[in-house]
């Protein structure tokens, strides 16, 4: 249970960092003034010109965390020499993209990111990817002031295979969060929940739809639904697929969630929910019209920018709520990793340590475009003064953190599981027995699987 | 304006044009080489992926999987899984809609558009727009238009008290709310066909049916529709092969769904070969819905015989 | 209406009421051209107003008509986050060489198709029409990959030739066909070659039809979605799947949804409306869509 293990150990990280973050202000100054001499003097001895004139491509999946590694990318340009060219892509392109071109053994791009709560099986069975090992243990390839311990260890434990190998670095980890509409709350006085039961309770006061106003509102669009399901059944600490490689989609604890499920999106979710992903969740919910959104932390910073959203300032951000049995955090991430194709491995590589460095990382923080991968990011004070976001945000992140568990399962037919599975969801919502279309779509994934775990 | 029937009608009969004279075999032999350029072309773009996807049918192959020969295990998967055998039935009521609603107002479209009346040209051609407009662009607005709470659709609705749709966002109102784009896309085109049907109608039994005092209504549902017929049918055949095909609409403002609500042959397609990579899979489902295809526009161009003959 | 017009000259005394009746149809006429106009319109119209609204008045309910406070700031903010200046030019190459490239060869191939009256020929190109496009997705992306193609915009010239190809084989071929034979044969007698009769003769006379041929596959190479979404990279992308990809992530700006949406759409509608005598005409020949 290295996962668990993980978890506990970033809890022990966080909280160090947290703690540290008025204490120790100055050992966050480390990206301007290197904390020890000798530090700077190996960092400054390092060749990030090693590579100079050369040119990659890097294959990037649209998204604010993007969006800032293409807006300073000539730091990384002038840093070593080496031309850049992204390629910024919607998430359902960029996938299929990867697919298609690692399959026809000649891919267009040397550096690309990588969903490891989709992709991570079907990378590491393709070995796609480089092993990264060996350039990080060597002092010619990785400077010293990278830091890799750095790392939040539940966000290595993702980027790792099981066998060992470490194909990506890790780039953000995401949990999921209870959005929530402080104005809408009060007006009713109702207290923002913790608990699934309590939720459904406070959706059930909020709801007023001849009024506009939904209770509740999250992804009913098949596929993109899944992990709305799969991080409730977290709440009864049962996995989609156990250790073992065995489906638990049938289980009581599978149907409760589905069940759960079925009653916040058929009575609380606004018409039309079945075809929400979460744009359409998030549009909702920043026009004021749905008291509580459930998604992933990186979707905060439109809703804060009065010029977009109508309720800037009034969200109130809350960890997922705890099931009767446990309380986690689902939690996705990305890493970026080398085509192992690539005939520009070195300096692939090195755009793969600038874009996870602590520059960027605290980046991310401060653009509140997801939680970074390192633990230097939280206690970054330039990144907290320079939040787009409220504190609380940052609170809670941390706060899921602590919890945090992977909510899709690590198989390969993961878009398969989404896709079946999403369908009986978005049935549900139809009206459709919850019992019944989890019995169906188990009977129609148990072959895929199967399958997929015999090559 | 005759050649698309004529063109359409060669692939029922031959057809010899009086006055014409015959070529001799050698100089239509030498005709001939005036296409063989373009036929090098297209066999060697079309040909390749022919080949493949027949060759991928008959192997079971995902991606990043190892290759294996299985005969026709595919095709008898296909039989198999209910979800294909609902794609199907889906794409054919899909298809009977998208192919009689733009059928009916592009008829009646058409003989309003006939009449002589002032900016006549301009009307035509601005009724032409739609499909001639990029169809992503305009999936995209209607997709707007559509949105259940901020939808300018549902306000108009609400103006004359008629109830908010959920249009693409309900299982039972995803397929009519399509093919309501489909039939305002495609409309124009029968409207076209069908005009050029008039304007080639010969004039005599107009005016002796005037002279014996018949009313307009009765001219148009004696006369001007029975004789315009194979033109309506030529339409009816073009547009039955693009709304089976239709995917571009479809894809880009539900993707198939709510559910599988809206998942027709090609964008089941579509999912088993860019979504779940299954290309030998996805090659069967290319062969069975390439003859399904052509068995439908067999069917109606038989019937348009009949009708032709009768 | 002149069915009507012609009809009813009976009796003086009904004249005035015969007046009236056909004023009432005239205005009923022009109402059943307003019903069926209004769709069209208002889908453009809605499309143009959504572009030129600040965001505030594209999420407001009721909804706003008519811009309170127009602005081209949604056209900027296209331009601004992604290139689309590249994916026009990309466009703008594509189908233009996929058009040139039909001509030369969809033309001689429609004039021999009509001469030689092969029917069978006329099938192949139905049933190339049949195909669905999807199917050669896969295959063509490993062909491309293996001549070093892919990432080019060869690639997308060569595939959009599949569109541009039938359709102006079918347009030419009707105009060949009506074309008055004597002509040609007159010069076959005087020792012509069918080669020159071709250049000299038959093309010269056949030029209203290639540029509907040109004008058509032009039209339906620009709008083509699927084709360019896997075979295009970085550099090699169409505009329909710019639009397309900005529609995926970012629903809340429904403003620049709708200028991306225009700038992709507006070149052809222009283009038909310049041309539109043509349009009516060729479309009705061909009966084509890609």
């Amino acid at each position: 249970m290295s996962e668990r293990q993980g978890i506990r150990y970033s809890r022990r990280r966080v909280l160090q960092a947290t703690a540290g973050a008025v204490a120790a202000g100055t050992l966050a100054r480390h990206r301007a003034l290197p904390a020890s001499a000798s530090l700077r003097q190996e960092a400054a001895d390092f060749d990030w010109q090693r590579f100079k004139g050369e040119e990659i491509t890097v294959l990037l999946v649209t998204n604010s965390r993007s969006d800032i590694l293409v807006q300073h990318q000539s730091e990384f340009e002038e840093l070593t020499g080496i031309k850049v060219n992204a390629d910024v892509v919607p998430e359902q392109q960029q996938r299929q993209k990867q697919v298609i071109e690692f399959t026809s053994g000649n891919p267009s791009f040397d550096v690309t990111v990588v969903s490891w709560h989709v992709q991570k099986g079907l990378f590491g069975r393709g070995k796609w990817l480089l092993d990264l090992r060996e350039f990080l243990n060597d002092p010619t390839m990785t400077p010293p002031d990278y830091d890799f311990d750095d790392f939040l260890p539940s966000a290595v434990t993702f980027s790792t295979q099981p066998d060992g190998t470490m194909d990506t670095l890790p780039l953000f980890t995401d949990y999921w969060i209870m959005y929530w509409n402080k104005e809408l709350f009060e007006a009713k006085g109702v207290e923002f929940p913790t608990t699934l039961d309590d939720v459904v309770a406070a959706a059930e006061a909020l709801h007023d739809p001849d009024n506009g106003i939904y209770g509740f509102v999250a992804r009913g669009l098949k596929n993109a639904n899944v992990p709305v399901w799969t991080c409730f059944m977290q709440g009864w600490d049962v996995k989609p697929v156990d250790d073992e490689g065995q489906l638990q989609t049938t289980t009581e604890a599978a149907v409760e969630a589905a069940t759960y499920y079925q009653r916040l999106l058929r009575d609380f979710a606004p018409p039309g929910v079945t075809g929400f992903n979460w744009n359409e969740c998030q549009t909702t919910f920043s026009q004021g019209t749905a008291a509580m959104w459930f998604d992933g932390i990186g979707f905060a910073t439109p809703l804060e920018d009065p010029e977009q959203s109508k309720v800037a300032g009034k969200v109130g951000y809350g960890l997922q709520p705890a099931g009767p049995v446990a309380h986690h955090s689902g939690m996705f991430g990305d890493g970026i990793g080398v085509t192992a194709q690539s005939n520009k491995q070195g300096p692939a590589y090195f755009y793969c340590l600038w874009a996870t460095n602590k520059v960027n990382q605290a980046r991310f923080l401060a653009a509140g475009a997801g939680s970074p991968a390192r633990a230097s990011a939280y206690n970054d004070p330039e990144a907290l003064a320079n939040l787009v976001v409220p504190q609380e945000w940052v609170d809670t992140l941390v706060a899921s953190g602590q919890i945090g568990l992977p909510s899709l399962p690590e198989i390969v037919p993961v878009t398969e599981f989404r896709d079946i599975f999403g369908i009986a969801l978005t049935n549900m919502i139809e009206g459709a027995d919850p019992a019944e279309e989890l019995q169906k779509a188990t009977e129609e994934f148990q072959p895929i699987l199967e399958r997929s775990l015999q090559s | 304006m005759v050649t698309t029937q004529h063109r359409i009608s060669w692939l029922g009969r031959r057809q010899a044009r009086p006055g014409q004279p015959v070529s001799s075999y050698s100089r239509r032999g030498r005709y001939l080489l005036f296409v063989v350029p373009a036929i090098v072309v297209t066999l060697a773009v079309i040909i390749f992926p022919w080949l493949y996807t027949i060759y991928m049918s008959v192997h079971d192959w995902q991606v990043g999987m190892p290759r294996i020969y299985i005969g026709l295990e595919n095709y008898a998967n296909l039989i198999n899984d209910t979800r294909f055998r609902e794609a199907v039935w889906r794409t054919f009521v899909y298809t009977v809609f998208a192919v009689v609603c733009p059928t009916v107002v592009g008829t009646i479209a058409a003989l309003f558009f006939h009449q002589e009346f002032p900016l006549r040209g301009l009307v035509r051609t601005v009724y032409l727009l739609p499909m001639i407009a990029t169809p992503v662009a305009i999936a995209l607005v209607w997709t707007m238009m559509f949105h259940p709470q901020l939808g300018v659709l549902n306000y108009l609705l609400s103006l004359v008290g008629i109830p908010p749709s959920r249009w693409i966002y309900d299982q039972d109102t995803v397929i009519p709310t399509l093919v309501l784009v489909e039939t305002w896309q495609w409309t124009p085109l029968v409207m076209l066909i069908v005009l050029g049907g008039l304007a080639s109608l010969p004039s005599e039994p107009f005016e002796s049916a005037l002279i014996d005092g018949a009313s307009t209504f009765q001219i148009t549902r004696d006369l001007t529709l029975p004789l315009v017929m194979p033109f309506i049918m030529v339409a009816v055949v073009l547009r039955t092969i693009d709304a089976l095909k239709s995917f571009d609409i479809i894809y880009t403002m539900t993707q198939g769904g709510p559910g599988t609500a809206s998942e027709t042959i090609n964008i089941y397609l579509y999912l088993q070969a860019f979504a779940f990579f299954r290309i030998g899979q996805a090659s069967a489902v290319v062969l069975v819905f390439f003859v399904i295809i052509v068995a439908c526009s067999l069917v109606l161009l038989w019937v348009r015989q009949k009708t032709r003959w009768a | 209406m002149g069915i009507a017009s012609t009809a009813v000259a009976r009796k003086p005394e009904r004249l005035a009421a015969v007046h009236l009746r056909r004023y009432l149809r005239r205005i009923g006429f022009f109402l059943c051209i307003a019903i069926l106009l209004s769709p069209v319109l208002f889908v453009f119209f809605w499309m143009l107003s959504l572009s030129l609204k600040p965001n505030v008045e594209n999420t407001a309910y009721p909804p706003v008509f008519i811009p309170r406070h127009p602005t081209l700031e949604n056209f900027r903010a296209v331009f601004e986050k992604s290139p689309f200046d590249l994916y026009t030019r990309n466009s703008v190459i594509v189908a233009t060489a996929s058009t040139l490239l039909s001509l030369i060869l969809g033309v001689p191939a429609g004039y021999g198709i009509a001469k030689a009256k092969s029917h069978g020929l006329a099938l192949f190109v139905l049933i190339a029409r049949m195909t669905p496009g999807l199917s050669y997705l896969i295959p063509w992306f490993m062909l491309f990959r293996s001549l070093g193609l892919n990432n080019t915009l060869w690639a997308l010239i060569i595939t959009h030739l599949i569109i541009g190809l039938p359709i102006t084989i079918w347009v030419m071929m009707g105009f060949f066909e009506d074309l008055h034979p004597e002509i040609e044969e007159a010069a076959l007698v005087d020792g012509a070659g069918i080669w020159s009769a071709f250049r000299d003769i038959a093309v010269p006379l056949a030029r209203p039809g290639m540029i509907v041929a040109a004008i058509l596959s032009f039209i339906f190479s620009w709008n083509n979605f699927i084709f360019a979404v896997v075979l295009a990279g970085r550099e090699t992308r169409t505009l329909p799947v710019a639009v397309f990809n900005i529609l995926t992530f970012e629903q809340l700006v429904w403003g620049e949804l709708a200028a991306a949406a225009l700038i992709v759409t507006a070149p052809v509608l222009v283009l038909t409306l310049l041309v539109q005598r043509h349009i009516v005409v060729g479309l009705t020949a061909g009966g084509m869509k890609g």
